[in-house]
């Protein structure tokens, strides 16, 4: 059976959410996690998940360097400061926001990689 | 200098805390602090007492008051300051907490090395548990903890966007803190009375001293002045 998977462009082309950095080359996730825990991401994450979260904060984008984590969601309209852009393009971790709260993004997320 | 002013600083951490700058061994905090006329210095890495044999040494070099302590992660990943007049009172609650941390490795590519360190700056070894994880205390099971081993507990932060009680917690839980540090003062969060600090958090050597507190009213730079000052209110915060 093939493995699902969700092209890293989809995420801005198919839900809109907004691409605040993107590594040059395209990426592709297989599932995603959602939690507000970076001590629960660290322990319980994936690799190459998706992170839907409000930790907008650059120790996120380090423990998504720990987990494998390809992107990060920033849900709940939370504005990503600057030093969390550095880190993220420092390991190369996509970087989206959106309005939609960790729910509605989760099940938008999984319905994307179900359609894929 | 006015002699009843005693400049405090309980925040802050060494080459041994994963975001603690490499420079910042016990030694040049030490150094910088006694600088900058502070009288009464905590140091506080994250989850671990691993530098503090250093750091008192360094402390008596100086003739600086030493405050052995930690910051202590809790299970809701609230960053809280825990606080000792002795260092085997400290050393032994660290090792309380750091057994308490999760089997995850540290990549110190991503969070940096976690050095321990003599007071003469010779490295000792390393931490290899990730210091950055929680441990698996809650803060409400955390504040009695402390205060009943005759420690001093202060929830750091609290109006940071991460690691703090309110970011954590939604509001800051009616307990009896020895005291609550802010960023920025006057505090718009309830405190309930209790005595508000500022702390440097300092990580590297450019950042000592930038948020200390002062005591006033007193005349000894001691734990017992810190102790009593804290409960009674006599501080004054005069940073930014």
């Amino acid at each position: 059976m093939r493995e699902k998977f969700l092209k890293g462009s989809s995420i801005h082309n198919h839900l809109g959410y907004t691409e605040i950095y993107l590594p040059e080359k395209d990426f592709s996730v297989t599932s995603g996690f959602t939690s507000d825990l970076l001590s629960d991401v660290m322990a319980n994450a994936e690799e190459d998940s998706v992170l839907m979260t409000i930790q907008a904060h650059r120790n996120s984008v380090a423990v998504a360097a720990l987990a494998g984590i390809r992107a990060i969601i920033i849900c709940s309209g939370r504005k990503v400061p600057a030093d969390m852009l550095t880190a993220a393009e420092e390991h190369a971790i996509a970087l989206y926001t959106t309005e939609d709260n960790q729910f509605t993004a989760s099940w938008k997320i999984a319905d994307l990689l179900e359609k894929s | 200098m006015n002699e009843n002013l005693i400049c405090t600083d309980l925040h802050n951490h060494s080459c041994l805390s994963p975001c603690g700058s490499l420079e910042m061994s016990p030694a040049v905090l030490v150094q910088g602090a006694a600088a900058r006329g502070i009288d009464i210095l905590a140091l506080t890495d994250h989850n671990s007492t691993r530098n503090l044999p250093a750091f008192a040494v360094c402390c008596s070099r100086a003739g600086i008051t030493p405050v052995f302590g930690l910051e202590v992660n809790t299970v809701e990943e609230v960053h809280v300051l825990c606080l000792f007049s002795e260092l085997e009172q400290a050393e032994h609650f660290g090792s309380i907490i750091e057994s308490s941390l999760p089997d995850i490795a540290n990549v110190p590519d991503i969070f940096g090395d976690q050095v321990i360190v003599d007071p003469d700056e010779q490295v000792l070894g390393f931490v290899d548990i990730s210091l950055f994880s929680s441990s698996s205390i809650s803060f409400f099971d955390l504040i009695p903890l402390v205060l009943n081993k005759g420690g001093l507990v202060i929830p750091a932060h609290i109006d940071r966007p991460g690691n703090g009680a309110v970011s954590q917690l939604g509001f800051l839980p009616d307990l009896p803190y020895s005291a609550v540090e802010l960023l920025s003062l006057p505090p718009t969060e309830k405190t309930y009375g209790s005595t508000v600090i500022s702390g440097s958090d300092a990580h590297d050597p450019s950042s000592i001293g930038r948020r200390s507190f002062f005591i006033t009213g007193h005349k000894e730079p001691t734990f017992e002045t810190l102790f009593v000052a804290l409960r009674e209110g006599q501080v004054f915060c005069s940073s930014r």
